[in-house]
């Protein structure tokens, strides 16, 4: 059998316990919910701004909003994002700053969980650790990205009812929006699971990954503030700029940046993996 | 089609044979080391264990048991020495795959997977063709008598219910190589019985290496074994080989009041029984020792001359055992 095929069946598995688990069900509904309780909010205040701007016309606030733009994503981006429906561009943002929490509290028991009850032990003689890792990986990013879509959904449908957007502005803009909102957790998901995998108590485990985002935010605020660029790299929402850009080359740095995290994270997770002692 | 069917589902089973290496021993360990920080559980242990051979870890508490097992599943990597299951090492998970089946102690089973897909899952995971995983699936619950607990969630099972399923995922797919961490722990004696008639009804049809505690259970099942304390190995080798049972047999004898039991019994007339080699009394125990020349007389012809003096002589007799027991043997040696 190949690693592949292996992967596959980890995967589908760890979708399947995911989505049938009470935690699974839990943190699904209050991502579900909070992004309709967010939408709304955001819709509230997107009427409420348009209500205080009722002289100025329909150009005049989308220039208001492209300079705004303008300002953190650099002229050209600005403008390229400002025929976005603005609540799904807000919504972007809000799911890749809540994303990580998401991501450890949906990942943290993956492995650590198995390692804990030894249930690992059944699986361990029948796949390469590796691919049991890769699949501990890349089940805990296909249901972080299953509950963004299903989160996109519902926030499409809203704007769309409350006449904010249409449904082409919807699709195209929505489908672009959530799709950059996957390199990122694949970022976030490598990082949790690399640093999860290390501990045999789920609590710990969980423990640790907060700390490990919190620490990783942190440099990237200190980054910011003291003007060492370098440092904002280590954070992977700092690449959506580029994710977000409409130039490929732009888009390809943020892509690469993050899938490069996703990569070398899980490849050494899968290492020390392979060696340790279950 | 059906022609077309049959030649894709026997693709994986084509497949596994083709990884067959050509080997002797089922199991070749040479002079593998644990150590956990300065605590050194396994020190040197070789071991050579032949095909079909249902074989016996044992040993007290700490004695390297589980440890050894461990490196044999593979879970652990040995820090010195080699381990071949199949002429393959343990990690090599591919190569093994379906031909290695694996009862961890204290794993527990996926509590929020139903048994059925657990085992699924698991088929799958060894490649077992698409078609076949049901039927095998259902064979082994069958083996197990655990048919209706398909929709049981492995949470909800009874620790007796756990430890059968766990032995069913060990005995899918007709491994050749089986290894049971101690299957009957902690089971009521019926449960345990049943393990042991599933363990023995796959004697024969694949190598069995079982690590127990349970010495009784292990002298019924194991035709060879290995018997280690503190890490090391004290003694291997056959069953009669260990508890002796091919070079002397034990005589319990119940003593008449008023009779001193060295005047009761004729020990100059058991001496005197071919091939025997020495006859001991021991007062305290009771117990009639007879040793004789394994290669010249077989055990039960030497029982047969000596009840025949000892009820001559009218000596009650309260027990006859060949060799010493294992049980005797492993508080010899540990």
């Amino acid at each position: 059998m190949n690693p592949l095929a292996e992967v596959g069946l980890i995967v589908g598995r760890e979708l399947r316990k995911n989505f049938r688990s009470i935690k699974g069900l839990i943190l699904c509904a209050l991502a579900l919910l909070g992004g309709f309780g967010t939408t709304m909010l955001l819709l509230w205040v997107e009427k409420m701004k348009r209500q205080s701007a009722a002289d100025l016309s329909l150009d005049q606030l989308h220039a208001i909003r492209e300079a705004g733009l303008s300002k953190v994503y650099g002229e050209e981006q600005g403008k390229y994002l400002a025929d976005a429906p603005e609540v799904l561009l807000l919504m972007l943002l809000i799911t890749i700053w809540v994303g990580p929490l998401f991501i450890a509290l949906m990942g943290f028991d993956g492995i650590s969980g198995e390692l804990q009850h030894r249930s690992v032990r059944y699986w361990t003689v029948r796949t390469r650790r590796a691919s049991f890792y890769v699949g501990k990986f890349v089940g805990s990013w296909a249901v972080v990205s299953t509950v963004t879509f299903a989160l996109n959904l519902v926030v499409w449908i809203a704007t769309m009812a409350r006449g904010e957007a249409t449904l082409a502005s919807c699709v195209s803009w929505g489908l672009r929006f959530w799709l950059v909102s996957l390199p990122i957790g694949a970022a976030w998901c490598g990082i949790a699971t690399l640093v999860a995998s290390q501990f045999r108590t789920p609590m710990l485990s969980l423990l640790v990954t907060f700390a490990a985002f919190f620490v990783i935010w942190l440099v990237y605020v200190i980054g910011g503030v003291t003007g060492r660029a370098w440092m904002m790299h280590i954070y992977p929402n700092y690449y959506d700029v580029y994710l977000l850009s409409p130039k490929l080359d732009q888009f390809a740095k943020g892509l690469g940046a993050c899938l490069g995290f996703a990569g070398a994270t899980t490849a050494l997770g899968a290492y020390v993996f392979t060696r340790r002692d279950l | 089609m059906a022609e077309g069917e049959q030649v894709e589902s026997d693709a994986p089973v084509e497949e596994r044979k083709t990884k067959k290496k050509p080997v002797e021993a089922a199991v070749r360990i040479k002079g593998i080391v644990k150590r956990f920080g300065i605590k050194t559980a396994v020190d040197g242990i070789s071991l050579t264990i032949q095909q079909g051979h249902v074989y016996g870890l044992i040993g007290p508490n700490g004695a390297g048991k589980t440890t050894t097992f461990s490196m044999l599943a593979g879970y652990l990597t040995p820090n010195e020495g080699t381990i071949e299951v199949l002429g393959f090492a343990p990690k090599q998970v591919d190569e093994l795959r379906g031909r290695l089946g694996v009862l961890p102690q204290d794993a527990l089973l996926p509590s929020g997977d139903k048994v059925g897909e657990f085992l699924v899952h698991m088929a799958r995971l060894q490649n077992i063709p698409k078609d076949k995983v049901l039927p095998e699936v259902r064979k082994v619950l069958e083996e197990i008598d655990g048919k209706d607990w398909w929709d049981l969630r492995c949470g909800s099972l009874s620790h007796g219910m756990a430890k059968r399923v766990a032995l069913a995922q060990a005995l899918l797919g007709e491994p050749d190589v089986v290894l049971l961490d101690e299957p009957t722990a902690g089971l009521d004696p019926k449960v345990a019985y049943e393990v042991r008639q599933i363990i023995k009804a796959r004697r024969g049809q694949c190598t069995i290496v079982i690590s127990s505690h349970n010495l009784h259970e292990l002298e019924e099942i194991c035709n060879a074994a290995a018997i280690l304390d503190r890490g090391r190995v004290v003694a291997s080798g056959s069953m009669a080989e260990l508890t002796a049972s091919s070079h002397e047999v034990h005589i319990k004898v119940a003593p008449t009041a008023g009779v001193s039991l060295a005047n009761q019994i004729p020990l100059q007339a058991l001496r005197e029984i071919p091939h025997v080699k020495r006859v001991e009394l021991d007062g305290e125990t009771h117990e009639l020792g007879v040793y004789f020349e394994r290669r010249e007389i077989d055990a039960e012809t030497v029982i047969g001359h000596v009840l025949w003096i000892l009820l001559n002589a009218r000596v009650r007799i309260s027990g006859v055992s060949k060799g010493r027991g294992l049980e005797q043997r492993v508080m010899d040696l540990t």
